[in-house]
């Protein structure tokens, strides 16, 4: 409890100081032209200035550790309140007999395995069909490298539509 | 009491500013009604092109150009798989792909397309050595070509240093441009966002699936947040009766606001392997079942770099050169360049894209005349 109230009042410190920064630079800026200069080159010069210091002061408090805390608590949040609407859902799509994200991803990542084991014993196999040809490792009984196929022979593309040239 | 001063007197130009202030707002006020129709009309991508290749989402443009090709090497363009490519074809006068079309270059360009959730489980493999080989290898089948030129952009730089250490004999000349390589260090609040304490990626794309676009913009917003939440709009605000700069700032943001998600699994590889332990500079990337070795690539490489990228400090891309086996490498920072400026920015215009087109083409061979 203590040490959660310590944090939140790092934090806040941390917020106040950013800000004192920045209103005492931005001070600095805009005091350091006199009645002699010219109206819109003052305004703008002191624009640029407020900014510059303001994107320092910011720059400064975006790398402090008050603000990396901040920033993984939001994260936790946003993760926690999504897995939950991930689970609502699924459970009311289950109840409705209908497929959920979850369904549908566990179908994807077998089509995924299935693909990448037989995309994998192709590679093997056509590896060894070349080193046959060849007289390579694999035809004096060395372990065949696997490798992609080279050019003519395609990669197994998904759903490829060639133009001609 | 002088009151004139080196600027003459300060109230006659406190007054006349309100004047000239009062004109401009009226010309912004007129500009209003008829901003959201400029904005749909912003064109994505100037030069004509036509789709030679399609592979599930992605599509492979190819440049037309009434002129033939002088050069023998084709030059593909790799884009990142955050935002759109067209930010290298944005307008005319600021476009990379042209640059190097009017330089007689047969050139071409990767749009990843848009995931859905189906694609959440693609990885850096089905990139790199799927979707990318298969690309090159029917370039190298249409064009009669063993090996081709590659021009890889921010991410997309990253794959294409991938892609030639693992298939160095498909590459001929490597350029990359703003291309995050060395992610050790803290230069950039991403680095330092995504550390292993502050950022758990693994709970993050199992909850999310793909990473959502809204989210990335966010984050890069933030690298910048005075420049991007306040200049920005008091800029606009303030040049919203210039035509010019309407239609940069227009075409820009359209470009800038057009987020796509990145596939889940790619987005986990990239942050954990990369921005979290820096396994590619330390040739220990994995790709599938293959290891990225920096040292494979020897062909000639080419590495360009703003000196004012918040998204991929200097830092960061300065060390690739090192790390590879080329003995022909070099490097162009731009110190004035942000990470979007290297591609639309005047200066690089002028500056940064005739020494790469001389680059290349002198590596590239001249094609025979019919």
């Amino acid at each position: 409890m203590s040490d959660n109230s310590d944090q939140k009042g790092d934090q806040a410190a941390a917020f106040q100081k950013i800000w004192t920064e920045s209103m005492s630079k931005l001070m600095q800026t805009a005091f350091t032209f006199g009645p002699e200069s010219a109206p819109p080159e003052v305004l703008r010069q002191i624009r640029t200035g407020m900014f510059q210091a303001l994107a320092q002061s910011w720059e400064e408090f975006m790398r402090s550790p008050q603000f990396l805390e901040g920033m993984k608590q939001w994260m936790d949040s946003a993760v926690g309140f999504r897995k939950m609407s991930n689970d609502f859902l699924a459970k009311a799509r289950n109840e409705m007999q209908a497929p959920s994200r979850e369904d549908i991803d566990s179908v994807m990542l077998s089509v995924r395995h299935m693909e990448k084991r037989i995309l994998d014993r192709v590679e093997e196999l056509s590896a060894q069909v070349r080193e046959l040809k060849q007289g390579g490792p694999a035809a004096q009984g060395e372990r065949p490298v696997p490798a992609r196929a080279p050019i003519g022979e395609k990669n197994s593309p998904r759903n490829a539509k060639k133009r001609a040239p | 009491m002088n009151t004139t001063g080196r600027f003459g007197n300060p109230w006659v130009q406190y007054q006349r500013m309100i004047l000239d202030e009062s004109v401009a707002a009226a010309g912004r006020m007129a500009r209003l009604p008829t901003l959201f129709q400029r904005a749909q009309r912003v064109k994505k991508g100037v030069s004509p092109s036509e789709v030679v290749y399609e592979e599930d989402r992605i599509k492979l443009l190819h440049y037309v150009s009434e002129a033939k090709p002088r050069h023998h090497t084709p030059l593909v363009f790799i884009y990142a798989l955050v935002n759109r490519p067209y930010i290298l074809d944005l307008k005319k006068g600021r476009s990379v792909v042209a640059s190097f079309v009017e330089q007689g270059f047969d050139t071409y360009l990767v749009d990843w397309g848009v995931p859905t959730s189906a694609d959440r489980h693609l990885t850096l493999d089905d990139y790199v050595n799927g979707y990318m080989l298969n690309v090159m290898d029917y370039l190298r089948e249409r064009t009669g070509v063993d090996s081709l030129n590659v021009l890889g952009y921010c991410m997309g730089g990253t794959m294409s240093a991938m892609f030639t250490a693992l298939h160095p004999h498909r590459v001929k000349n490597l350029i990359l441009l703003a291309a995050p390589i060395d992610f050790a260090t803290s230069d950039g609040l991403l680095n330092l966002w995504t550390r292993p304490e502050n950022f758990d990626v693994d709970k993050f794309v199992d909850a999310f699936g793909n990473c959502p676009g809204e989210f990335l913009q966010a984050g890069f917003q933030l690298l910048r947040p005075v420049g991007n939440l306040l200049e920005k709009p008091m800029n606009f605000f303030e040049h919203l009766h210039e035509d010019k700069f309407l239609e940069d700032f227009l075409t820009t943001e359209t470009w800038l606001n057009d987020n796509i998600p990145v596939p889940g699994e790619v987005y986990r590889e990239f942050v954990k392997y990369l921005y979290q332990q820096n396994l590619l500079t330390q040739n220990r990337m994995p790709v599938g079942k293959h290891i990225v070795n920096l040292q494979n690539i020897t062909c000639p490489v080419l590495n360009i770099m703003g000196g004012q990228d918040d998204l991929v400090p200097c830092s960061q891309g300065t060390p690739f050169t090192d790390l590879v086996g080329s003995t022909d490498r070099k490097t162009i920072l731009l110190k004035d360049s942000g990470h979007i400026g290297l591609a639309i920015g005047g200066r690089a215009q002028k500056e940064v894209w005739p020494q790469a087109c001389q680059w290349l083409a002198q590596r590239s061979g001249q094609k025979a005349a019919e």
